[in-house]
Order: structure tokens, then C-alpha cells, then sequence
């Protein structure tokens, strides 16, 4: 079964007089574990489709399916929800709480995620966040804040900040951006082993680079998407 | 996520910004101090002057010649000059009405009292043997007057403490005679010291009886009349008693005004209620100034704070987590404000009772729960316009904010 399916997706606002078409009738199955990439040219309706793939804007027009369930008919609460439990954001500009430390900033949605789940201990938030944090090679700087951290550094934690309640779906959003080739080939590399490990990723991003890295590209084009499927299809995806 | 949780964010958020909420919350502690401390000074001057009062002894009844003209009832209350009291009032009163416990009549006037040693000027008091029980008066050496000294009009004093020093030193005073306006008296009493009684400070007074101050100044009218009824409940019969019967004596004319101390009680109550409600008044629009500032502040820090608020929303903070992260912090800010406020003020107004024991203002305890729950009241009101505006920010703008 397809992970998120959108169908007839359409998202249109006004911005002054204009009424701008961000979204022209887009389809899209996506199944769990793919590494997807979703390229274009800014404006072309590619961080309106991610936004609305991470539950983070409702379509004007069309259903979208995550998991099964058409979330356009979700309450408020249920989308905040799902936010929390199936879905982790990792944003170019990092998005960390300035004056929270790398372990708080881990902590946080796991504080959230304790109203459904009334089991989840202090302890068990406190442990859970330090193991995350050691998955993305930063347990020796689990109490620096973000400006005491480099750029990869800072968006390692919120690589960790976003895994930590075993989401289902990573989306990124420009993640690279305001990163040095090297430490973007780093983030990239733990992009490829998260997907190994399961975790369905779609990475927002203009770098062709980056892009060429997923198996699978999606093209947004003035609100149309096409799909660029490379020649070598090895079954896999690639890293 | 679980309250506790919003609570140590909220902690932890104020004490981010420790200068802005230590100055928000100063608006609070000033306004709580304002309603405690001006609610402590209407109480404090209320209760001073009650007790005043109620040391004049209870039951109290005071008559003064002339009517009071009522219809003027603002200003002091002016006596005609066509009333009078005399001794033959007082006897009748004694004589006709069950309802009082003690009646004297009173002569008052400023006279020297002097021996070799010293000269004195100073307020004599004339009164009867039946005067120290009206006013709760305590001889501490030698005896208040007799009836006989009274009846006859003989020449004793009872001397107040401070004129029993200036005359004789800590020596014997008993039996001495002293000159009370070149009219040699005998000392046989010494009142225990009293200090101020509604004005005039027992201390400096001497008292003789009334007949012998009826000579003294050479007149027959009296100052007035000091009664004091059985009880309380008793009170307004001996007033109607009393009214009768001085009506039949004056020709049927009321020219003589009757004041007990439950009527100078309730006017003085009346007037020291408005008081209290005026000051509170005052108190609260300082609470409200300091409510104000916390919405400024809370509008300010949700503005701040509008990327955070898009980042929690993101990782899946519900709107109801937004409204109690914000709500929460506007009422730990005021009630911290509020606990301080009520900490400050028992601390400055016991500071203050320690340096003038004689005004007690320490605030009633009454005032304090409500005074908690005002700054609790505050930061509810208050905080809740700027908390529904941090949880409906929309996500992705909140996002995008810089």
C-alpha cells in the first residue's frame, strides 16, 4: 500500500491581486522506504508540495491519503498528530530552539508525542533522545546550544530531532543548502543510511547534485510535476 | 504533552528572559503590594480608631447642651447657646431611669494646678464618684472619689500620672495638698497612666468633683453629661429614657443632643469604609496597569517568538499545547509577581510596626487569599488574548518568519 498518495492535488492563494496556481492537479503515489528527491526552480511549487506532504498546509483542491487515511478531512489535532508520530522535518535553515541545547532540542517532540502515548517516562524521552543523538555521531555535544555548533553539527540535531519518534516519513527541505560540499555529502550519506534502515525520505532540493543521489526525482515545473526515472533501474536506491 | 511538561518549558522560558520577566513581574508585585498596603492602611486607621473608642469604655453616652442642627450634617456639629444642663438634670436622670449603669455630669475647663515644687497648666475635669466606671478609668494609688466627696462638693483631686510626677516626683502624693486654682485640694488618687483618650491625654489632667468645679468656675451649667447604659442591647432605651425624660425638664424642647458611641462608631465607619473602598479602588488600577503590562509583554515575547511557535507546531505541539505553554507562563509570571507582592508587603509593614508600634498596619489576613487570586485572576485575563494568538499562527508562515 502507497504511503502517501495524493491525488488531483491542487493549491491555489492569493498573494495582493494575483492568484497564484502553486499546485496544478498533482498525483503522486509514494511508497514506503523509496528515497525520493523532488527538484525544481524556486516558485515552481515544490516547498508548497513538500508543506503539504508534511501536513504542514492543506490542499485547496484533491485528497490526500497518508498512511491510509485522507488526511484533508482531519481535525487540526489529528494533523498536529500526525506531524508528531509519522512524520520528521529537517529544514535548510535548521529550524533548532535557539536558546534550547542540542539534547532539549531532541527532547522536544517526544514531550509532545507523551500526550498519546502516557507510558513515555522522562527517563525513557531522556534515553531515547541520547541514543538518537549518538545515532547521528553527536553524543559528545549533547548539551552545547545551536550557535555553539557548526552548520552539519546543528543539522545533525535536527536530523535527531526529527528521527526521534520513529517517523515514517523524513522530508527535507532544502537540507544542503547552508552546508559546505563536504558536510552536505555527510548529511547525505546519513539520508542514505536512515533509508536503509527503512525510513521512507523525500529531500526538497534545486541542487541537481543531490538529486542525482535518489533513485527517484520528481520534477515541479510552474505547479505540473513530472517524473524523471533514471536508465540504470537497479531495484534499489541509490546513496 | 502533560502539564507538568508546560510548566518546566514555561520555567525555563522565563528564565531565558530573566531581565523582561523579572520587570513584567514588577508590575505585578507593585500592583499587589498597592492593594495589600493601602487595603492595610484603611484597615490600620480603622482599627486605631476603634479602639480608641472602644477604650472610652462601652455603652457610652454622651449628652451636650444645644441641638445639633441635622440638617447640616456636613462640618462639626455647633451647639446652640440656648440649652443648658445643669445638676438638676443629672439627678433627675438618676433618679427616674433603670437603663444606666453610671451617670455623671461633667465640668470641664483649663486651670493651674500647683504645690512649692511646680506650676501647672492644664485641663481640669469635673465629674462624680460614678465617672471612672463610665470611662474605664483605673486609680493606681489612693481611691476615686466617694459620694460624700461629691455630694458635698469637697476639695480632693485625683491627679493624672504625668501631673502626679511634675508635682511630686516618684514621693508620696497621698494626702498632699495641692492649689487647683488657689483652692487648696487634697490628693487622693493617682489615675495609672492611660495616655490619650479621644483627644485629651488623662495624663495631663486632674479631676475633682463635679460640685467643686461647678464653684470653681463659678457657674451652674455643665459641660455635659457622661452616662453609660447596663449593656449593649440596653443602649437604645437609655437613650429614649433619657430623651424623655430631659424633654419634660426643658419644656418639652429637645435643645440637647444625645450621642452614644454606636452612633459616632457608624458614622466613623461609614466614613473609614469609603475610605478603605477608595484606597482599594486606587489599589486595583494599579493591579490593572500591571495586568496591561503582562499582555504587552506576553504580545511582545509571542511576536519574538512566532519561529518557535512554528517549530513546535511542526514537530506536532498541538494549538491547545500553544494556548497553555503561553497561558501558563503570563500566570507564573503574575502569580510569582502576586506571592512576591504579598511577601514585600508583610515585610515593609512589619518593618514599619517594629518603628511605630503606635499605628498597626499590618494587612488583615483577609486580604491575602484575595490578593493571590487577584494576580492569579490577572494573569489569566490577560494572558489569554496573547495565547490564542500564539496558537493560531499559522505553521508555515510561523515557519518562514524571521
Amino acid at each position: 500500500m502507497a504511503l502517501i498518495d495524493l491525488k488531483n492535488i491542487h493549491k491555489h492563494f492569493m498573494m495582493g491581486d494575483e492568484d497564484i496556481h502553486a499546485l496544478n492537479n498533482v498525483n503522486l503515489t509514494i511508497n514506503e522506504g523509496e528515497l525520493t528527491s523532488i527538484v525544481g526552480t524556486s516558485g515552481s511549487g515544490k516547498s508548497t508540495l513538500m508543506n503539504i506532504i508534511g501536513l504542514l498546509d492543506m490542499p485547496s483542491e484533491g485528497q490526500y491519503f497518508l498512511d491510509g487515511i485522507n488526511t484533508t478531512e482531519m481535525s487540526d489535532d489529528d494533523l498536529s498528530k500526525y506531524r508528531n508520530q509519522k512524520i520528521g522535518f529537517v529544514f535548510q535553515s535548521f529550524n533548532l530552539l535557539p536558546k534550547a541545547s542540542a539534547l532539549k532540542n531532541v527532547e522536544m517532540p517526544m514531550q509532545y508525542a507523551s500526550a498519546y502515548n502516557k507510558n513515555l517516562s522522562d527517563e525513557a524521552i531522556r534515553k531515547m533522545a541520547l541514543e538518537t543523538l549518538d545515532k547521528v555521531g553527536l553524543s559528545a555535544r549533547i548539551n552545547h546550544l545551536p550557535n555553539e555548533l557548526s552548520g552539519g553539527q546543528r543539522q545533525r540535531v535536527a536530523i535527531a530531532r526529527a528521527l526521534v519518534n520513529n517517523p515514517k516519513i523524513l522530508l527535507a527541505d532544502e537540507p544542503t543548502g547552508a552546508l559546505d560540499s563536504k558536510t552536505s555529502d555527510e548529511i547525505l550519506n546519513l539520508f542514505g543510511e536512515l533509508n536503509k534502515q527503512g525510513v521512507t525520505v523525500i529531500i526538497v532540493t534545486h541542487e541537481n547534485n543531490v538529486a542525482a543521489r535518489c533513485r527517484r526525482i520528481l520534477r515541479m515545473s510552474d505547479g505540473h510535476m513530472s517524473e524523471e526515472t533514471k536508465g540504470e533501474t537497479t531495484g534499489e536506491n541509490r546513496v | 504533552m502533560i502539564f507538568r511538561k508546560i510548566l518546566i518549558n514555561s520555567a525555563e522560558a522565563i528564565v531565558e528572559n530573566k531581565l523582561r520577566s523579572a520587570l513584567t513581574m514588577l508590575g505585578m508585585i507593585i500592583g499587589v503590594m498597592a492593594v495589600i498596603l493601602l487595603v492595610s492602611v484603611g484597615t490600620g486607621a480603622k482599627r486605631y480608631i476603634t479602639s480608641e473608642f472602644e477604650s472610652l469604655g462601652t455603652n457610652v453616652i454622651l449628652v451636650q447642651p444645644g441641638k445639633t442642627d441635622k440638617k447640616n450634617s456636613m462640618g462639626p456639629p455647633v451647639s446652640s447657646s440656648k440649652g443648658k444642663l445643669t445638676m438638676g438634670d443629672v439627678e433627675a436622670l438618676q433618679k427616674n431611669t433603670t437603663s444606666l449603669a453610671a451617670i455623671s455630669g461633667v465640668m470641664f475647663g483649663a486651670g493651674v494646678v500647683k504645690n512649692e515644687f511646680s506650676t501647672n497648666n492644664l485641663n481640669i475635669l469635673g465629674c462624680n464618684d460614678e465617672f471612672n466606671r463610665i470611662f474605664n478609668m483605673v486609680i493606681s494609688q489612693g481611691n476615686f472619689f466617694s459620694k460624700e466627696d461629691e455630694d458635698s462638693g469637697r476639695r480632693v483631686v485625683i491627679l493624672g500620672h504625668t501631673i502626679k510626677q511634675n508635682l511630686f516626683g516618684s514621693g508620696n502624693a497621698l494626702g498632699q495638698l495641692v492649689k487647683v486654682n488657689d483652692s487648696e485640694h487634697r490628693v487622693i488618687g493617682i489615675v495609672r497612666p492611660t495616655g490619650d483618650k479621644l483627644g485629651f491625654n488623662v495624663d495631663d489632667m486632674v479631676f475633682i468633683p463635679t460640685k467643686s468645679a461647678l464653684r470653681l468656675f463659678n457657674t451652674t451649667n455643665l459641660f455635659g453629661i457622661r452616662a453609660s447604659a447596663k449593656s449593649r442591647s440596653s443602649l437604645d432605651v437609655a437613650v429614649k429614657d433619657m430623651t424623655d425624660i430631659l424633654k419634660e425638664r426643658h419644656n418639652g424642647e429637645e435643645d440637647f443632643t444625645i450621642i452614644t458611641q454606636v452612633t459616632m462608631m457608624e458614622s466613623m465607619n461609614t466614613i473609614l469604609n469609603m475610605l478603605t473602598y477608595a484606597l482599594g479602588a486606587i489599589a486595583f488600577i494599579s493591579m490593572l496597569v500591571g495586568g496591561i503590562g503582562i499582555m504587552n509583554i506576553m504580545l511582545v515575547s509571542v511576536t519574538e517568538r512566532t519561529r518557535e511557535i512554528g517549530i513546535r507546531r511542526a514537530v506536532g505541539a498541538r494549538r491547545s499545547d500553544i494556548l497553555k505553554q503561553f497561558m501558563v507562563e503570563a500566570v507564573t509570571i503574575s502569580v510569582s509577581g502576586g506571592l512576591l507582592g504579598i511577601l514585600a508587603s508583610l515585610l515593609v509593614t512589619n518593618i514599619l510596626f517594629i518603628f511605630l508600634p503606635g499605628f498597626d498596619m499590618r494587612p488583615p489576613f483577609w486580604i491575602i487569599p484575595p490578593s493571590f487570586f487577584m494576580s492569579l485572576f490577572t494573569g489569566v485575563a490577560f494572558g489569554v488574548w496573547p495565547a490564542k494568538k500564539a496558537a493560531h499562527i499559522q505553521t508555515i508562515d510561523a515557519l518562514r518568519y524571521e
